[in-house]
């Protein structure tokens, strides 16, 4: 700045035409770094698409769709029988139980904190949820594997197996034997796991509400929780669904954490109860000594991953534009 | 008229005693005292808003005008560190009373904004969400009530049509006037107007005057304006406000052709402020 105002007051017409033409060769470096920055995140994510692909082939030539279709995974079977289902569905479960546990109680901690919370208990709570998101996902996976799964298999899995015993649906879903390496507990994790992230982004939202319109709310006579939910909530919907899709893709692609106590197995029982796998978290198990059409059914399973993330994105993205529309914007 | 001025002491310190407006008092403020935190930011106001009357607050930039409306609803609840003592009856209610019900008093004492402030959803249900919030009302009556609002908002012919869109997808002026039917529409006795033009364009702004006259046969108004034609056009009553007291109180006509303090001139007349 001090530079551009001293060439502008000190020179006459003549330095003053060079002054500019300097600054205009830094606009045009400048306007070709930011592009070729830009530029590289596009090559970046080609290259990984290209090389997923290209290492998936042989799998890929093998067993066509079926490999969707099928559960059963034997790579020490000659020749090989490779089949995603069981990782897929693991994957899926997994995701959808921890954002059912996790966005509500994440919402929860963020109006709290936002509308409700005691400007002394503000910044501990903060902090606790920060820290949370600044855990290292192995000392997740430790703590599951050791405290949070036998604590579950001990006391809430037998409760809900004999509460739901006998009940058509749900006495499937909750069947027995307990277990510490299962699906629910790889969930739980993952749900506290991805708490922080949905918290944090809504109140960062949250705060972006103008105090004026919550005036407004409470002006007509709302209490606390009808301005949450009539007007926070509306008005902060495309951050908050946002910040719920960041998360639900750190749980369909977190792997070492659930690598732990999901249990690795490739069969489907419909119990969340019973051990399970994920994507990530057979690809983080098998890949060290993979070869062959092993490997390369493992990086078709990654290249799964990679489809299924961009789906969730692409539907996120659809439901918002379905919601603007409906609220007439 | 003489009796309803504010009088002065000679020093000039505040000694307001304030003599009944001919209308019977909507709202009276007794010794009423604000501060936000250490900060003492209105001092002994003593005033009464004239019911179905419009009064006008005028005063310089940074003297708590604004806070001031917000204590007729307890809206400074909604921050820490600022309280209010003294008294403030509306009728019989001690609005700061802790005990009051502050839904309640709030759906009695309504506000529009400095800026316009719809909600996120549709024209009807911007004006139906506050009816609802008290009445359980059948989808014909709500239609009816919706429509009376917004024809009490003078907005009903031009949004009649287009009932579902986005009430963030009026002008401004319209949003503003949107705003007001929405406050009209839970029947408050109490209508405040925190600067309602000052992000408004001369015409928008002329609609919202006109409507804030026919508005005073039903409710008792307050407005806060820094624009003093406005407050000349709109108001019955004028008080002059600076630094936190209340300099003088009297009829707007008064206020504007022969203020008795000299600060109050001063202000009218462009000196400061």
């Amino acid at each position: 700045m001090a530079v551009q105002s001293d060439a502008m007051e000190s020179a006459g017409p003549y330095d003053r035409a060079k002054a500019l033409s300097a600054f205009k060769f830094g606009d045009v470096t400048f306007y070709w770094i930011t592009r070729a920055c830009a530029i590289s995140v596009l090559l970046i994510l080609g290259g990984i698409i290209v090389s997923l692909i290209v290492g998936a082939w042989p799998a890929i030539v093998e067993f066509g769709a079926s490999f969707l279709f099928t559960s059963r995974w034997a790579p020490a079977n000659d020749p090989p029988v490779l089949g995603a289902l069981g990782p897929i569905y693991g994957t899926l479960v997994t995701s959808i139980i921890a954002m059912v546990i996790a966005v509500p109680v994440g919402l929860g901690i963020a109006i709290f904190l936002t509308e409700l919370c005691p400007q002394w208990l503000r910044r501990p709570i903060g902090l606790a949820v920060e820290l949370l998101a600044g855990i290292p996902s192995i000392i997740y996976g430790m703590w599951g594997f050791f405290v949070l799964g036998p604590f579950m298999a001990d006391s809430f899995q037998p409760f809900m197996i004999r509460l739901f015993d006998g009940v058509p649906v749900l006495g499937t879903i909750f069947a027995g034997p307990p277990s510490y390496l299962s699906l629910f507990n790889a969930a739980l994790i993952l749900a506290i796991m991805v708490l922080p992230f949905i918290t944090a982004i809504s109140v960062d939202v949250f705060k972006t509400v103008p105090p004026v319109l919550k005036e407004a709310a409470y002006g007509v006579g709302c209490t606390t929780w009808e301005v949450v939910r009539n007007v926070v909530i509306p008005y902060t919907r495309v951050g908050v669904i946002g910040g719920v899709m960041l998360a639900l893709g750190r749980a369909l692609g977190e792997t070492m954490a659930v690598t732990f106590i999901i249990g690795n197995a490739f069969r489907i029982t419909g119990s969340v109860f019973s051990p399970g796998t994920t994507i990530s978290a057979a690809i983080a198990s098998e890949f060290a000594e993979s070869d062959g059409l092993h490997q390369s059914g493992l990086i078709l399973l990654g290249l799964l991953l990679f489809i299924l993330t961009f789906f969730v994105l692409a539907a996120a993205r659809l439901m918002l534009m379905r919601l603007e529309k409906k609220a007439g914007n | 008229m003489n009796e309803l001025s504010v009088s002065m002491s000679a020093a000039g310190g505040p000694v307001p005693s304030v003599v009944l407006p001919e209308a019977p008092a909507k709202v009276t403020a007794r010794g009423l005292n604000f501060y936000y935190g250490e900060n003492h930011a209105l001092k002994n106001i003593n005033l009464a808003l004239g019911t179905n009357r419009v009064t006008a607050f005028i005063g310089p930039s940074g003297c708590v005008k604004s806070t001031w409306l917000r204590i007729f609803n307890r809206m400074y609840d909604l921050y820490p560190g600022q309280r209010a003592t003294g008294q403030l009856m509306l009728d019989s209610t001690n609005i700061l009373d802790n005990k009051l019900d502050l839904n309640l008093l709030r759906a009695r004492v309504g506000m529009v904004f400095q800026k316009p402030t719809p909600f996120p959803m549709t024209i009807y249900e911007n004006i139906a969400f506050g009816i609802r919030l008290y009445e359980k009302i059948s989808k014909s009556e709500m239609d009816g009530r919706v429509e009376k609002a917004l024809r009490g908002g003078a907005l009903w012919n031009e949004v009649k049509d287009k009932l579902s869109a986005s009430g963030l997808s009026l002008s401004g002026g319209q949003q503003q006037r949107l705003c007001i039917a929405r406050t009209v529409a839970v029947r408050p006795e109490v209508i405040l107007f925190d600067e309602p033009c000052s992000a408004l364009d001369p015409i928008s702004t002329a609609k919202i005057e006109e409507l804030i006259t026919e508005l005073a046969e039903e409710y008792t108004i307050a407005i806060v304006t820094h624009n003093m034609q406005q407050a000349a056009r709109v108001s019955d009553k004028t008080a002059f406000m600076y630094l936190g007291e209340l300099i003088e109180f009297d009829d707007t006509n008064k206020i504007f052709t022969s203020p008795s303090d000299r600060r109050t001139q001063d202000y009218i007349t462009g000196r400061f402020g």
